[in-house]
């Protein structure tokens, strides 16, 4: 139920990490959600997918990787130099 | 095409983390206690409040943070039973209250004359268990109509809980509520678990749930 917020939350830290420049660079967004994490992946999943295609992003995409435990952490960010803001 | 990896490993609830620090720190220095109440909608937190605060307004100096998506409703109700402030928090479609949101509200009270600060969570038994709000304490509550087994659907939430509350014991006559094997769900989740049986409607186990907050305030009971 509070997937939107949680996405909010990773998208603020990707925002938080990467410079204006490279915000559009962005191409992917690893996350561990865990088992025990009090998420439903498939409505995360939507809810990343819907905000990261927006800007300050651009077609950003999310790579899930499901694990145990209540783990629920931004695991890395791909960027791609070579990509021009159109 | 030219791509770059930057390793994070960071977890995603940290800065609301780092809020509710905040938070602690602020009603710790104050010395004031804090509880977040967590139920599904209709379970009775408001009542139970209402009837707290109807019992022991003129005890303890008690401090309410509601949260509701939508109406200032509960407020209002919990209004005509303090002549102190009753914060609410419309969260306009968040299913939980935030640090940010509890931190904000702690700026309109005087935590300098308040011995006991509410959190009225907005009634959902999953998503507030993922959102520290810097409370000393969650107090969950369920209720006899609700079913034996919700700790065990709802594990994440009575694992944090360091006390239960199981309301409307006014209806077990009427209700097939078994109420050993509630509480051995529970305990079986957090064995650690401490439980209150009330009936905000009857009062009956009221007076124990008074008693804990005055010992949470260090009051004494009235002689």
């Amino acid at each position: 139920m509070h997937e939107m917020s949680v996405a909010v939350e990773v998208c603020r830290l990707a925002e938080e990490r990467l410079s204006p420049v490279e915000l559009p660079q962005l191409i992917t967004v690893g996350i561990d959600v865990g088992d025990d994490a009090g998420l439903e992946p498939d409505n995360l999943l939507f809810c990343l997918e819907a905000l990261l295609a927006a800007p300050p992003f651009h077609r950003a995409r999310p790579d899930m990787t499901r694990c145990s435990g209540d783990v629920l952490r931004v695991t890395y960010l791909e960027l791609d130099d070579d990509r021009q803001d159109d | 095409m030219t791509v770059r990896t930057i390793e994070l490993r960071e977890p995603v609830m940290a800065r609301n983390n780092e809020i509710a620090g905040t938070v602690r720190n602020r009603l710790a220095a104050a010395g004031v206690p804090a509880l977040n109440l967590v139920s599904s909608p209709g379970s009775g937190k408001t009542l139970l409040l209402e009837r707290t605060l109807a019992a022991l307004s003129d005890e303890l100096r008690m401090a309410v943070v509601t949260g509701d998506v939508q109406t200032q409703n509960d407020a209002d109700r919990l209004a005509r039973h303090t002549t102190r402030l009753v914060q609410a928090v419309v969260t306009g479609g968040a299913c939980h209250l935030d640090a940010k949101q509890v931190d904000v509200a702690l700026e309109a009270i005087d935590l300098a004359a308040t011995d006991l600060l509410f959190v009225e969570n907005v009634g959902n038994l999953v998503c507030p268990a993922s959102w520290d709000l810097g409370e000393d304490a969650k107090v969950v509550l369920f209720s006899v109509t609700e079913g034996e087994d919700k700790p065990l659907k709802y594990p994440k939430v009575f694992r944090q809980a360091k006390y239960a509350v199981l309301t409307k014991i006014d209806l077990l006559p009427y209700v097939p509520f078994n109420v050993e094997q509630a509480l051995g769900f529970a305990r079986e989740v957090n064995p650690d678990l401490a439980f209150f049986r009330t009936s905000a409607l009857t009062g009956e186990g009221l007076d124990t749930w008074f008693n804990f907050l005055r010992q949470l305030t260090r009051r004494p009971a009235p002689v």
